[in-house]
């Protein structure tokens, strides 16, 4: 049985006015133990799968199977238990709680399973450990670097040893040697068995994904090993850079901004 | 065990972030939290002073009997415009008292009343707001009440003005435990002291006021030290059935003693206590209608404030609820953590109110001669209507926290 089945996934924004598509119809699988990357342009609706396969958001239509259960059959509870119990969320934007400190942070997700105090932080002082934390436990997020921060995300993400672990661009407020770390972590758990999906706008870092999902515009238009689909993407983000910069040119010497 | 160790942690947390919260907007919880203070004071006050009228019309009320007429000055149950009337009529004095003795048939008893509230001492210790009585040895009949021990007034202590005096249950127990009072000397107001000759037998409560905070003095002794210039009470006890005739008996011998004209006016009233209740329940009314809507404004104004707090606190935390959530906060968890901060910002003002209500009621009690203080069920009554407003007013913004769809929270800016 695959950890995840997304069959004929449909989400639409409906802005009252208008509609927008986000995804149109998902058709994914994805088994244990795998470690897969999602590419796409921005706004080809990458962020919205993840959110759906984090139990964040429900499709508007089309089933999702976690663990061969259907998650819409599931209430607010449920999934409330699933997120805690089942996956690991790493956000783009880090999503810590800027009064807690890094090993409170941590340990938010057992407070939420109802693990005893000193077990609850013993785990959380192992997971900040993994990351190489373990010196920073009593700092605020503030008081953490942008990759320091997305370590203790990531290390919340760990501590309840969730059977998916689930990354939006994790390395995309970092600069590139942060991101290397960030991504050597990510290969490193994935070699210890953990199930990982990530989405990514850097070719590079997807590229060294065993394996690649590529959206545009809410379609699934490639999937297979991570070199192939990478390099696709690649070009097809060097012709959408291509496109901006003989925009931003033809403004300028219209003289309107870009 | 599991469920109990996560309740526990989460409401450790809900209780650190809502004190946190708060301390962060002082300003704004400063000013609701005031309201609420000032607003469960006031409510308190009026119901103390409330509280305080029903005392002293209760220990009034406790000696009469549905058959006892009241000779007095005034008229009971009466309020507002003719207050002059009454005000400039003169006292009923002791030669209205003999006249009534000497000269009706009807009545059972007869006994002169008249009262004060006083502190009485004993071995260096203070009872305040006791209620002092001159009588006569008609007491007994026209009151029904008992003596325990020892004896009651005589003829001949109102006579000779005796310092003897008779004292209440309680005063025995706040001054005697395990003594023999009979025989003592207690201090009776600034200067006045007097032997214990006998002790009232144990009334217990009446209108929820103790009865038994007594002591009662021959009428001479009592005008010695407290003066004549309050008047007295004559009470008058109609035989079973005949409290028309007493009534008209009673009203003719005062005429008489007064010289009155049968032309003039009368300047005295004969009273019966059912006018007096009637009085006194319309009053009470008053103040309870006025406690009640004073109750119900302050209940609205504070609890547009907490809503107020809570609203921007929601609005505040959004992206927080949002991380919660994502990592396996339930709806009810979020709702909690607000609950807790409205619940914490109306029990704070409420406790600051009751304090200050317990300071002002100290402040009466040291400053005037009536006994002054907050009822520990009034207090209780005040920190649970708090949390109950808390509740009330909290609910609203709490829920919209917890409906809030973890995306939409995270998304917030
Ligand atoms: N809450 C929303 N309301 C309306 N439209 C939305 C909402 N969220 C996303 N969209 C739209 O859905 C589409 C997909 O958005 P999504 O955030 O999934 O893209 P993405 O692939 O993650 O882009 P990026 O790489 O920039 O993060 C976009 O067109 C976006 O405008
Ligand atoms: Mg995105």
């Amino acid at each position: 049985m695959a950890l995840i089945e997304l069959e004929h996934i449909v989400k639409t924004y409906d802005l009252g006015l208008s509609k927008v598509p986000a995804l149109r119809d998902i058709h994914v699988r994805i088994e244990r133990g795998e470690f897969v990357a999602i590419v796409g342009q921005s706004g080809s609706g990458k962020s919205t799968l993840m959110n759906i396969i984090g139990c964040l958001d429900v499709p508007t239509a089309g089933r999702y199977r976690l663990s061969g259960r259907d998650v819409s059959t599931l209430s607010d509870d449920e999934l409330a238990d699933v997120r805690n119990l089942e996956i690991g969320f790493v956000f783009q934007s880090f999503q810590l709680l800027p009064r807690a400190s890094a090993l409170e942070n941590v340990e938010l997700p057992l407070v939420y399973r109802g693990v005893a105090k000193k077990e609850r932080r013993d785990r959380a002082v192992e997971a900040l450990g993994m990351v190489g934390l373990e010196d920073r436990m009593k700092h605020k997020p503030a008081e953490l670097s942008g990759g320091q921060r997305q370590r203790v995300a990531i290390a919340r993400a760990l501590v309840t040893q969730p059977s998916l672990l689930l990354a939006d661009e994790p390395t995309g407020n970092l600069d590139s040697r942060t991101g290397e770390e960030i991504v050597r972590l990510f290969l490193d758990l994935h070699a210890r068995g953990n199930t990982i999906v990530l989405v990514t706008h850097e070719p590079k870092l997807a590229g060294r994904c065993p394996r690649a999902v590529r959206l545009v515009d809410g379609l699934v238009i490639a999937d297979g090993p991570g070199r192939e689909v990478a390099a696709a993407n690649a070009e097809a983000l060097g012709a959408e850079a291509l496109a901006q910069f003989q925009a931003a040119e033809r403004a300028v010497q219209s003289g309107t901004r870009p | 065990m599991t469920r109990l160790r996560r309740i526990l942690a989460e409401l450790r947390d809900a209780i650190l972030q809502a004190a946190f919260s708060l301390v962060s907007h002082k300003l704004r919880a400063l000013l609701t939290i005031s309201g609420i203070a000032i607003g469960i004071m006031t409510v308190i006050l009026i119901f103390m002073v409330e509280s305080g009228m029903s005392a002293s019309f209760a220990r009034q009320l406790s000696t009469l009997g549905p058959n006892t007429l009241f000779v007095h000055k005034w008229k009971w149950g009466v309020s507002g415009n003719d207050w002059w009337k009454y005000k400039n009529r003169p006292h009923v004095n002791m030669l209205d008292l003999r006249a009534l003795q000497q000269n009706t048939t009807l009545p059972v008893a007869i006994a002169p009343l008249v009262n004060t509230q006083a502190t009485v001492s004993h071995g260096g210790k203070d009872v305040k707001g006791v209620d002092v009585r001159g009588t006569t040895d008609g007491y007994l009949d026209a009151t029904g009440w008992q003596i325990r021990r020892g004896r009651f007034i005589t003829a001949l202590d109102q006579e000779i003005g005796a310092n003897a005096c008779i004292i209440g249950a309680d005063i025995e127990d706040a001054f005697f435990k395990g003594q023999e009072p009979l025989g003592q000397q207690v201090r009776v107001g600034p200067n006045m002291r007097c032997d214990i000759v006998g002790i009232f037998a144990r009334k217990g409560n009446a209108f929820g006021q103790t009865q038994d905070l007594r002591v009662v003095l021959p009428l001479s002794s009592f005008i010695r030290t407290f003066g004549s210039k309050r008047g007295l009470v004559v009470a008058v006890v109609a035989p079973e059935g005949k409290v028309r005739e007493t009534e008209d008996e009673v009203t003719a011998v005062m005429r008489n003693a007064r010289h009155l004209a049968p032309d003039q006016e009368e300047n005295f009233s004969v009273n019966r206590q059912d006018k007096l209740l009637e009085g006194f329940e319309q009053m009470m009314k008053a103040t309870n209608i006025t406690g009640i809507l004073v109750g119900i404004i302050t209940a609205i104004v504070a609890g547009i404030g907490i809503m107020n707090i809570l609203l921007v606190s929601v609005k505040e935390r959004t992206r927080e609820i949002g991380i919660r959530r994502a990592v396996g906060a339930r709806r009810a968890t979020i709702l909690w953590q607000f609950l807790c901060e409205a619940v914490m910002v109306a029990l704070v003002g409420g406790a600051v109110g009751i304090a200050l209500a317990a300071g002002a009621a100290s402040i009466i009690d040291l400053i005037s001669p009536l006994p002054a203080r907050v009822d520990p069920r009034v207090m209780l009554g005040g920190v649970i209507g708090s949390a109950v407003l808390g509740v009330g007013f909290g609910l609203w913004p709490a829920l919209t926290a917890a409906m809030l769809q973890p995306v939409e929270a995270l998304r917030y800016e």
